[in-house]
């Protein structure tokens, strides 16, 4: 109970951290996102198969350009991690997979959804922050296993299938249900 | 046009994941343009993507690497703060207006050109156009032009097949696929779409594996379609 409580000021902490960053360009805050994040996208970036110094240099790169485009930054709209995610991924497909394609269609994807809906307050998105990292920790192995290949290695279906001598339709049927597990939370709110 | 058939919740996840390639990325792409659901469950799929990053229990660097690196990052802070808009926003095709007709979907667009009437179409059998997209990562990346009231071969698939119908409409045993819509596909599925009277059917499929035809028509038609 009281290390829900944790996660959701975890959560609610670095969404304040980065409002700080965007509304008065605090470098205190943004030191602290610093600190905290950047070895976790180092360590996902050296996963995805960058060597040492490139993880590095990319890293430092995406934790720029969270400053650089802090104003962008929409708390209603996606958590810090998730935000950071989607800022490493996009160096790392852009840099090193070298697909000239990828950026600019996720910001057209990105753009299309742009006009202020009413999405779900903060609290809302806190509160289903909880319920999402419970879910993920109570997935049964194999499918825990299939969605950590796939966002830590970015494996294809295919790949994940030869490696753990799957079918591959068991590959898809499994990541699947793990997706609709996670899901679940999510739709019950809306 | 609000899309009935979607992407499978494995493609959605891969998608999020950067574990599609590039071509697969280019259909499922065309889809998230046309369908609101599936960019709902896309951003879903970042979310659980945000959390295992922050999730990840982070190796401690060595205490004067850190301190380089975080100096490094101060000075980049000061240097950089003015040029903060540069590049966030790249127009993909300047040469086609938003919302022109002519415009094929932003993200087949680097494969098969900015508009519908500069396509090239090849003819491979009778009622059957189609276009094979070049320079692709290994993965098969195709327009296909089917005329109105044709029947397909029954074919089955030795891997995953993902189409996105782009114009007119085919049924076949999972349904009615008109635009907008996505057939997303394995290899335990078998099965013969027919189009649907009125306007030829226009589609774009990627494959990571050859299609499988039974029997006589394979020998015939694989070597016409290349695949």
């Amino acid at each position: 109970m009281s290390s829900i409580e944790t996660h959701a000021k975890d959560a609610g902490y670095w969404a304040g951290q980065m409002v700080a960053v965007s509304c008065t360009r605090d470098r205190d805050s943004f030191m602290r996102i610093y600190d905290h994040f950047a070895p976790r996208v180092q360590l996902y970036l050296k996963g995805l198969g960058s060597p040492e110094a490139v993880a590095e240099e990319l890293t430092q790169e995406a934790l720029l350009r969270l400053w650089q485009r802090a104003e962008l930054y929409d708390a209603a709209r996606s958590g810090l991690s998730t935000w950071l995610f989607r800022i490493a991924r996009n160096l790392h497909i852009d840099r090193v997979r070298r697909e000239p394609q990828w950026v600019p269609v996720q910001d057209a994807l990105e753009r299309l959804d742009e006009p202020e809906d009413a999405g779900p307050s903060p609290a809302e998105s806190y509160a289903e922050h909880v319920d999402l990292r419970n879910r993920i920790e109570q997935l049964p192995a194999t499918q825990a296993r299939l969605i950590r290949m796939s966002y830590f290695e970015a494996k294809s279906h295919q790949e994940i299938a030869d490696e753990l001598g799957m079918p591959l339709g068991t590959v898809k049927s499994c990541l699947r249900r793990a997706f609709l597990r996670l899901q679940l939370g999510v739709r019950r709110g809306a | 046009m609000t899309p009935r058939h979607h992407l499978n919740e494995a493609t959605l996840v891969s998608f999020a994941a950067g574990a599609l390639s590039p071509e697969m990325t280019a259909v499922a792409a065309t889809h998230l343009e046309a369908c609101r659901d599936c960019r709902d469950r896309l951003a879903h799929a970042e979310r659980i993507g945000g959390l295992l990053l922050g999730q990840q229990q982070a190796a401690e660097l060595d205490a004067a690497k850190r301190g380089r690196l975080r100096r490094e990052m101060l000075d980049r802070l000061d240097e950089s703060t003015q040029s903060r808009h540069d590049g966030t926003i790249q127009a993909l095709s300047p040469d086609v207006s938003p919302g022109d007709p002519d415009g094929l979907p932003q993200p087949l667009r680097a494969y098969f050109g900015p508009t519908w009437s500069a396509l090239r179409w090849r003819w491979v059998a009778p009622g059957v156009h189609m276009i094979r997209a070049a320079h692709t990562s290994g993965d098969t990346l195709l327009l296909l032009k089917i005329a109105p009231g044709k029947s397909m071969p029954v074919h089955s698939h030795q891997g995953t097949e993902l189409t996105q119908i782009l114009q007119g409409a085919y049924d076949d045993a999972l349904g009615h696929f008109s635009p907008g819509d996505a057939a997303d596909l394995d290899n335990e599925t078998e099965h013969q779409p027919i189009t649907a009277p009125g306007a030829p059917c226009i589609c774009v499929a990627a494959m990571d594996a050859p299609l499988r035809f039974p029997g006589w028509l394979a020998r015939k038609l694989q070597p016409l379609v290349g695949l």
